[in-house]
């Protein structure tokens, strides 16, 4: 933990260095990451861009601690991740991580604030539901917070999501091709509404798209290409091996 | 054959999916159940209808007082009927200076025609034989003790010395359960030469037919058509018949039952794993019917790949149901020996039939639903799960369960009690899971995080909460119903033939003799010591009008009005009979009255206030019907369709009829009696006894198989409803894990959402099962006082909670585990 104060004091929140992750699959081993560096200061959004197939969600799931790296090293908020057990990790996410989906993921069988309340659940916040009604009048659909799912637009679901994701303070956002799902227009508008929250909570982005505009608005961004960083981005942070 | 071969194709595939391997096991469950019970049903009612001309020794026969003309053997003979002649009297027989008297029947070599008379020799062991040759006397195990005497020694019977040819085991039993103990039986030859059979003798005699049923039943006809010699009397196997059906209609329909609930269980199980397979063949049907596939035809496939299914499952199940019926008529077959009842396939068969109308009750509607998913489905998949507010194809499972509880109970009564309590409970249920759903939206805000996030799954999944705890009552009534109420029923039924049941029934015994009988009886050990008047007689009038100048529709009526009849009287009313019009006679009545059974009110269409005129001896009585009683026949009491009042009915010239419990073991006591009081007839009650109480055991060792089947449809269910909700659950773990939820926190949710299902199925299935009990013990079972064991089902309530949550806990144990990364993986 003493290594993880000194990345703080440089105002790293996450640092990954010299990661990979390979499976075994049908045909003997695949690499899905190779060697992939990067690190991301508290507060300032990145982007992780790339084809489909070149890595990404691998490296946002290894990032956000819902998987293990097979080699190299990951610390969010100081904490290593490759050392943690799942239920560790699960703690450190539901203390400081918010999620939003390409698919959305919302519980089909919940309203909306029911949906939005779930992460203040967990915790056992006893004004989870005044928190949640909160969130929604900052997405602009208190009006539907009775709704289920299946009544809303595709746009209204991420804005719900996007609210669940904000609800409970969390000092870094997860996204994953969040407007991957949406028209042209409903996308700019949700991307608008998650920057501006962004920076209202002053929440660390990380941002997974194939959106070149949508990385564009990133403070910096890093290409992958079969696995590995091959454009580091503006501010040379993330470097290739 | 395209069609065919699609489906065929289409079953390959998917054979391995959980959905259809949860119906095909439960649809062999419920063809195994349904045909096991079918086929031990038919077969032990053939066999104790069979056995019970096996106790008359024929299939027919007439009783008289007198030889027969030779007329009636004669009619036999042209119809191929066999026939056999005898005739039963007392006669005192003496050895080693001793006598007893015997009850002897004298029979020919055709004895018997049914069932089996088995004797013991010393050099061949136990051998199965017929009507001794003459010169030869067989004698049981009493007389053998009383006279001292042994096999191949010499007794004198009727002035001729006999040899004893074997020890008499078991024979066919005389009509009218006349045993007198002890018994011997002679050759009739023997017999007619030492004038045993003379004029003035007290010999019964008797003539016996068997042969095939049509030829034997026209006999009886031609027999009915003549007019008796006087004091004759038909012998019927249904006189016999009537005692041992009425325990076996009893026990019959307990088992089917057990078998029915296995089967209707097991729909749901069907239900739920067809509205799951359903569900999951949505996006292979919308993109089906995109591609230009008609609706028919989509329809035709899912049906022809669970048709496909069902043939082996249904087969299987019909192989496996008369495998075990084999098995168990093994065992329960003992109680037939000698009858030859073949293995019945028809049962089976029809079970099997049954078993595809549960498929397509229960499984056809979200099917039908499915071919009907739109081809713009593709493209947005709500489309695809438009619920409807009301189906009505959701009332097939409802009314196939109807026609299936109709068919099978044979009894729109028990049809309507078993469907009113199923309705009653599910809805019960559903009102009750709705008032818990309210209540943890009310409790959760201050409520352990666990609870509150289990209560908040079970709210969340509402509709699914409700139909889960509903269909979990309804499998948990039946299961408590067998488990706990049915036994608590049999048990409350067994009580009624407690084991110190009169056993033994003597007749003629004199008014000078009762006290000192009642002495000697105390002295030997006896008990429960009855003792009722007998005065023998006939019918002459009804309302002033002679008999035989009125008519009955009853063709039974004919038959009691040539009977001499046995009237007896009691100032209070006998215990297992009923009042059920009028009232019971006063002790001094101003005119004669008379309480009749029920039988004899349909019989002769008699009603509260008629009056009856009976010959009895050398007068007669004319008596008013003063009450309609119910009697319960197979109390195994000494009761009477006819019982006047004492005032006026005591001066007829009467006997007494006795009956008592004697513990067995005491032969050589009742030879003492036996002795002491030669003009006593004593009746052995005991094997008819055995008898029921082995059909009652052996059908409870069968119930014990079916409650087997059905405990296994039970969790069917549960896993049917587990599996039904798995993907959701998975879905819903994973999202919880990525948002941080530790793996404790989702068992202990898990743990809390199933232990609150499992109480609320559990607590109203008890009080379900309770209340089902309480009317099926008042209707079916006539058990008076019974009272379901409530301290047991609340109890099993408690344990349902926990076994629900076990298994809940178990179903979903590879959903806590789930990777986040899931999640991810579905974007």
């Amino acid at each position: 933990m003493s290594g993880s104060a000194s990345v703080l004091t440089n105002g790293v929140l996450l640092d990954a260095a010299d990661v990979s992750k390979s499976v075994q699959g049908p045909e003997g081993r695949l690499d899905i990451l190779t060697s992939v560096s990067l690190q991301v200061r508290e507060g300032e959004s990145f982007a992780i861009v790339g084809a489909s197939g070149s890595g990404k969600t691998t490296l946002l799931g290894l990032l956000a601690g819902l998987d293990t790296p097979s080699s190299g090293h990951i610390a969010l908020d100081g904490h290593p991740l490759e050392r943690m057990d799942e239920e560790a990790r699960a703690d450190l996410r539901r203390r400081l991580v918010g999620f939003v989906f390409q698919s959305f993921h919302l519980l089909p069988a919940l309203t909306a604030e029911e949906n939005v309340m779930l992460p203040l659940e967990l915790e056992g916040r006893d004004d989870a539901r005044a928190r949640a009604r909160e969130a929604l009048d900052a997405v602009e659909l208190t009006a539907r917070r009775r709704h289920y799912p299946a009544q809303l637009s595709g746009g209204e679901q991420q804005r719900v999501a996007i609210a669940r994701a904000f609800v409970h303070g969390p000092r870094l956002l997860f996204a994953d091709e969040p407007t991957g799902n949406l028209d042209q227009r409903t996308g700019q508008h949700v991307s608008d509404l998650m920057f501006a929250l962004n920076h209202d909570h002053r929440t660390t982005l990380v941002l997974v798209t194939h959106d070149p505009r949508l990385a564009a608005r990133c403070a910096r961004q890093v290409t992958l290409d079969s696995g590995r960083v091959v454009a580091p981005s503006r501010a040379s942070t993330a470097v290739a091996p | 054959m395209k069609l065919l071969a699609l489906s065929l194709r289409s079953l390959r595939r998917e054979w391995h999916l959980p959905e259809l391997r949860t119906l095909g096991a439960s649809l062999v469950l419920a063809v195994v159940a349904l045909g096991v019970v079918a086929t031990l049903s038919t077969r032990m009612e053939r066999g104790v209808l069979a056995s019970a001309a096996e106790l008359i020794g024929g299939d027919v026969g007439i009783s008289a007082p007198q030889a027969l003309p030779a007329t009636y053997a004669q009619q036999a003979a042209q119809r191929g009927l066999q026939v056999t002649q005898g005739a039963s009297f007392p006669s005192v027989a003496f050895a080693h200076e001793q006598s007893q008297l015997l009850d002897v029947l004298a029979t020919d070599g055709n004895y018997p025609l049914r069932g089996t008379l088995e004797i013991h020799q010393a050099e061949h062991g136990n051998a199965v034989g017929h009507g001794p040759p003459a010169g030869t006397v067989y004698l049981d195990h009493r007389a053998l003790v009383a006279l001292s005497l042994k096999v191949g020694d010499t007794v004198q019977v009727g002035g001729r010395d006999l040899r004893i040819g074997a020890e008499l085991i078991r024979q066919p039993d005389g009509g009218e359960l006349v045993a007198m103990a002890p018994r011997a039986l002679m050759n009739i030859a023997d017999a007619e030469q030492a004038g045993l059979l003379g004029v003035g003798s007290r010999a019964r005699h008797r003539l016996l037919v068997a042969g095939s049923p049509n030829e034997a039943q026209e006999w009886r006809q031609w027999v009915q058509s003549q007019t008796l010699p006087q004091g004759a009397e038909l012998i019927t196997p249904e006189q016999t018949q009537e005692r041992m059906r009425s325990a076996f209609d009893r026990a019959s329909a307990f088992l089917r039952l057990t078998a029915l609930l296995s089967a209707l269980l097991a729909g749901v199980a069907i239900a739920m794993a067809a509205q799951r397979y359903a569900r999951r063949k949505t996006n292979e049907v919308a993109l089906l019917r995109a591609l230009g596939t008609p609706r028919r035809q989509v329809l035709g496939l899912l049906t022809g790949t669970l048709g496909l299914l069902a043939i082996p499952a249904v087969t299987l199940g019909a192989l496996v149901a008369l495998l075990l019926a084999q098995i168990t008529w093994g065992f329960a077959s003992q109680m037939f020996s000698g009858v030859p009842t073949t293995m019945p396939l028809g049962p089976a068969a029809a079970a099997a039939v049954m078993g595809l109308a549960v498929l397509a009750g229960f499984s056809l509607p979200p099917l039908v639903r499915l071919a009907e998913v739109p081809p713009v489905a593709v493209f947005r998949e709500s489309t695809a799960r438009r619920v409807r507010r009301f189906d009505a194809l959701y009332l097939v499972p409802a009314l196939v369960a109807l026609l299936l509880i109709w068919s099978q109970s044979g009894s729109a009564k028990l049809a309507g009690i078993l469907a009113v309590s199923l309705l009653g409970v599910a809805v019960v249920a559903a009102l009750l899971s709705a008032l818990l759903l309210w209540i943890a939206r009310r409790v959760a805000p201050g409520a352990h995080p666990a609870l509150r996030l289990g209560l908040a799954a079970l709210a969340r999944r509402r509709s699914m909460s409700l139909l889960q705890a509903t269909a979990l009552s309804l499998g948990l009534v039946a299961l408590l119903l067998l488990a706990i109420v049915a036994p608590a029923l049999l048990e409350g039924w067994r009580r009624e033939l407690p084991a110190d049941t009169p056993n033994w029934f003597v007749l003629n015994l004199q008014t000078d003799q009762r006290a000192g009988f009642e002495q000697t009886l105390a002295e030997i050990g006896g008990q429960k010591l009855n003792m009722l008047p007998l005065a023998v007689g006939k019918l002459t009038a009804i309302n002033g009008r002679p008999i035989d100048q009125l008519t009955f529709k009853d063709e039974r009526a004919k038959d009691w009005v040539d009977r001499q009849l046995r009237l007896s009287w009691a100032s209070e009313l006998p215990p297992s009979n009923e009042v059920i019009a009028g009232q019971w006679q006063g002790e001094h009545p101003a005119q004669a009255e008379v309480s009749i059974d029920t039988m004899w009110r349909d019989l002769f269409a008699l009603k509260v206030g008629d009056t009856m005129r009976f010959n009895v001896g050398e007068g007669s009585i004319e008596a008013r019907v003063s009450s309609i009683r119910k009697v319960d026949w197979t109390s195994f009491r000494v009761n009477f369709f006819l019982v006047f009042d004492p005032a006026h009915a005591s001066t007829l010239p009467h006997t007494w009829i006795a009956s008592f419990y004697l513990p067995r073991g005491h032969t050589e006591a009742l030879a003492k009696l036996s002795r002491d009081y030669s003009n006593l007839s004593l009746i052995d009650v005991d094997a008819m006894l055995d008898r029921v109480r082995e059909i009652v055991a052996q059908v409870s060792g069968a119930v014990r198989w079916v409650l087997g089947f059905s405990l296994l449809a039970g969790a069917l269910v549960l896993a049917a409803a587990l599996a039904a909700s798995a993907q959701e659950r998975r879905h819903e773990a994973a999202l919880l894990r990525t948002l941080g939820a530790r793996r404790s926190q989702l068992r202990a949710a898990a743990a809390c959402e199933f232990a609150l299902l499992g109480l609320v199925a559990g607590l109203t299935a008890a009080f379900g099962a309770a209340g089902t009990g309480l009317w099926l013990g008042h209707a079916i079972f006539h058990i008076e006082h019974f009272v379901p064991p409530l301290g047991s089902l609340l109890l099993a309530a408690l344990a349902a909670a926990a076994v629900v949550m076990m298994l809940g806990l178990a179903g979903t144990s590879r959903v806590s585990r789930t990777s986040p990364m899931r999640l991810l993986r579905e974007s």
